[in-house]
């Protein structure tokens, strides 16, 4: 028999069972709008990690206080939230002069409460040197941010994120307004725009950023740093700097054996390969979840055709009466289970890209997030690979035992 | 055309064994009319479906047209089926959702010898030759058990089979049908075609002109059926 004549029989065979054919097909619709659907989500989520690691900077390295002594995987020691001071101005002088550093952006953070007027709340300040704006790629909304000159003369200046500037001034101009942090007085130079959550999990949009001199000396009481993030210059690459930093960090804290180093140094590229593999496990886990769904479809499939098989056995009996062969009855009944998957399948992607869209416009209209729209090609060429191929592997058995019938005894059956 | 020789056929069921066919032995030449009859359980049945490949014995020899049945694989056949055997059955056996059209062309379908673009003319002929032109895409399900039973007879004839095999075919008929359907065959007949019919109605074996009886199995008699009416419109009268 011909594939034409195949597949125009084992249309008709779906046409002609319309509300059997649309329950067989339902559960693989879901299987496959599920694949879709959180498939998608993880790439979003991915996506936005990424994007949220990206805009902290580029070409960026980070010094931290404390040693990690396992593999990129376990958080250093200062982010347990131990206090360690081993991090200090002359690490900062010493890197900055180093010839594959750009920049050198020492900070340290604190909490406190912020009061202007009336209004009050409290929230994280960071004291930072001047080029710590454009190495971590802040953007200024309104004013200015402040100079390292303003740093070195101790002034109290302070540049807003833009929700701490929306709770402490509403819809007035904060611009040359005197806040307070611990009781000393600050006059609000800047506004920047959003910029969401930064390193060490800080909410970068409601914080307060004043020079690290004065977050030193007059709030915290301290001289050590917190973090120092370094941007690299674009012709090295991160590893190279992140073992010249290694090299002048020991030499500056005299440390000759490498397990005794007392800082930890991460590159954006740990970062992001560490949320990548993060990410995909999630995506893994999801579309796992949603191939079971597919799974069960599958099931129901070879369920509804092995029905089908049995209510049409006269009609096997009749075809092999008139010179149909097994693999007739076979290509037949296969044609008819690949044809309701396909089709469900397309279904199914139709569905699940319209959730997609969906829960885009709820997240990003409604509940105001950065999600990022994703609905890969990839998910969608597996879904329509995977939908055929279920109802091949599915549709396999029953076509078989259609194929496997006497003619004799099926036009016997009653 | 077709010869059997010493053909058994027993079946097996839950230990016990029945046998339908004892040693029957017979001869039909292309272009007789051979009416089958017998008793209910005389095994007239099982014989016409291994007449038409429709079962295989389980000892003897069958030829037909030269080729011994046993040495045949099922796809040999299948394809006999398709390209020199017709069907006609008492129960119809169409699909009652698909047209007349999709009915008549089904063998079409599993043969490799007409084109597709032939398929059209082949089953307007056909279903013009049972005179249901006028109903060609209507439903198979919507039409009188006579008009059914005219387009199994289309079906059985689409490709040109040499032999064409009917089963009780005026069973399920009123007698006005039953007539139509008896004289489209003795018109086939008269084209040359060898009829092999099963029947339990002497007026319908009447238009055969040989009658085989079957009586448990065994080949109770073997002759031809003198004509007393000679003409078609004697038959109808």
């Amino acid at each position: 028999m011909r594939a034409y004549d195949s597949i125009r029989m084992a249309v008709a065979g779906v046409r002609h069972a319309k509300m059997r054919s649309f329950l067989t097909m339902l559960g693989i619709v879901i299987g496959i709008a599920s694949v879709i659907l959180l498939m998608s989500i993880g790439n979003s989520a991915q996506a936005v990690i990424i994007n949220q690691v990206k805009g902290i900077g580029s070409n960026l390295v980070f010094v931290l206080p404390g040693a990690s002594k396992s593999s990129k995987f376990s958080s250093p020691a200062a982010s347990q939230g131990i206090i360690i001071k081993t991090l200090v101005k002359e690490d900062a002088d010493a890197l900055s002069r180093e010839a594959s550093i750009v920049a050198v952006a020492p900070e340290v953070r604190g909490q406190a409460k912020i009061v202007y007027g009336s209004n009050d709340t409290t929230a994280t300040f960071i004291g930072v040197t001047g080029p710590y704006f454009s190495v971590r790629d802040f953007v200024v909304a309104e004013g200015r941010t402040f100079t390292d000159g303003e740093v070195n003369s101790y002034e109290r200046v302070a540049v807003l994120g833009s929700e701490i500037a929306k709770t402490l001034f509403g819809g007035y101009d904060p611009l040359g307004k005197m806040i307070r942090l611990k009781d000393v007085a600050f006059r609000v130079v800047g506004v920047l725009e959003p910029k969401g959550v930064g390193p060490g999990g800080i909410d970068q949009d409601n914080a307060v950023i004043i020079p690290i001199t004065v977050a030193q000396k007059q709030l915290l009481g301290i001289d050590y740093y917190n973090l120092i993030t370094l941007q690299a210059s674009d012709s090295y690459t991160s590893e190279f700097v992140k073992q010249r930093v290694f090299s002048i960090i020991r030499e500056s804290h005299h440390i000759t054996n490498p397990d005794k180093d007392d800082f930890d140094i991460r590159t954006q590229e740990d970062a992001l390969s560490l949320l990548g593999n993060i990410t995909s496990i999630l995506t893994l886990f999801l579309t796992s979840i949603a191939f079971i769904s597919l799974v069960v479809g599958g099931i129901g499939i070879m369920n509804i055709m092995l029905v089908s098989v049995i209510e049409r056995t006269r009609e096997i009996g009749l075809r092999k009466a008139v010179g149909a062969t097994n693999g007739d009855i076979l290509q037949q009944f296969l044609w008819e289970s690949v044809i309701l998957t396909f089709v469900g399948g397309l279904v199914g992607i139709m569905v699940g890209g319209l959730l997609t869209v969906g829960i885009y416009f709820i997240l990003v209209d409604i509940v105001k997030t950065n999600w990022v729209f994703s609905l890969p090609v990839s998910a969608i060429g597996l879904a329509a690979g995977v939908s055929t191929l279920t109802g091949l592997v599915f549709g396999l058995y029953p076509a078989r035992q259609a194929a496997k019938k006497s003619p004799i005894e099926a036009l016997r059956y009653e | 055309m077709i010869k059997l020789v010493g053909i058994e056929k027993r079946y097996e069921d839950e230990g016990e064994s029945t046998l339908a066919l004892a040693g029957v032995s017979f001869e039909i030449k292309k272009g007789e009319f051979v009416a089958i009859m017998g008793p209910s359980g005389s095994g007239k049945s099982t014989l016409l479906h291994i007449l038409s490949f429709l079962d295989r014995p389980t000892s003897g020899e069958y030829f037909f047209n030269g080729h011994n049945v046993n040495d045949l694989t099922d796809l040999d056949m299948a394809h006999i089926r398709n390209s020199e055997m017709g069907f006609i059955f008492q129960s119809f056996n169409l699909l009652s959702r698909h047209t007349v059209f999709e009915n008549v062309a089904m063998p079409l379908m599993y043969s490799h010898d007409v084109p597709i673009e032939r398929r059209k003319h082949l089953v307007e002929r056909a279903v013009a030759s049972v005179g249901l032109e006028e109903k060609l895409y209507m439903e198979a399900g919507k039409l009188s058990g006579g008009q059914k039973q005219r387009v199994a007879i289309a079906r059985a004839l689409i490709g040109n089979p040499g032999v064409i095999f009917a089963d009780e075919p005026t069973g399920n008929l009123d007698s006005k049908s039953g007539a139509q359907v008896m004289s489209i065959l003795h018109d086939l007949h008269e084209k040359g075609h060898t009829i092999i019919l099963v029947t339990h109605e002497t007026y319908t074996a009447e238009f055969a002109n040989r009658l085989i009886h079957i009586k448990d199995g065994r080949l109770d008699s073997d002759r031809p059926i003198v004509k007393a009416r000679h003409s078609k419109a004697e038959f109808f009268k």
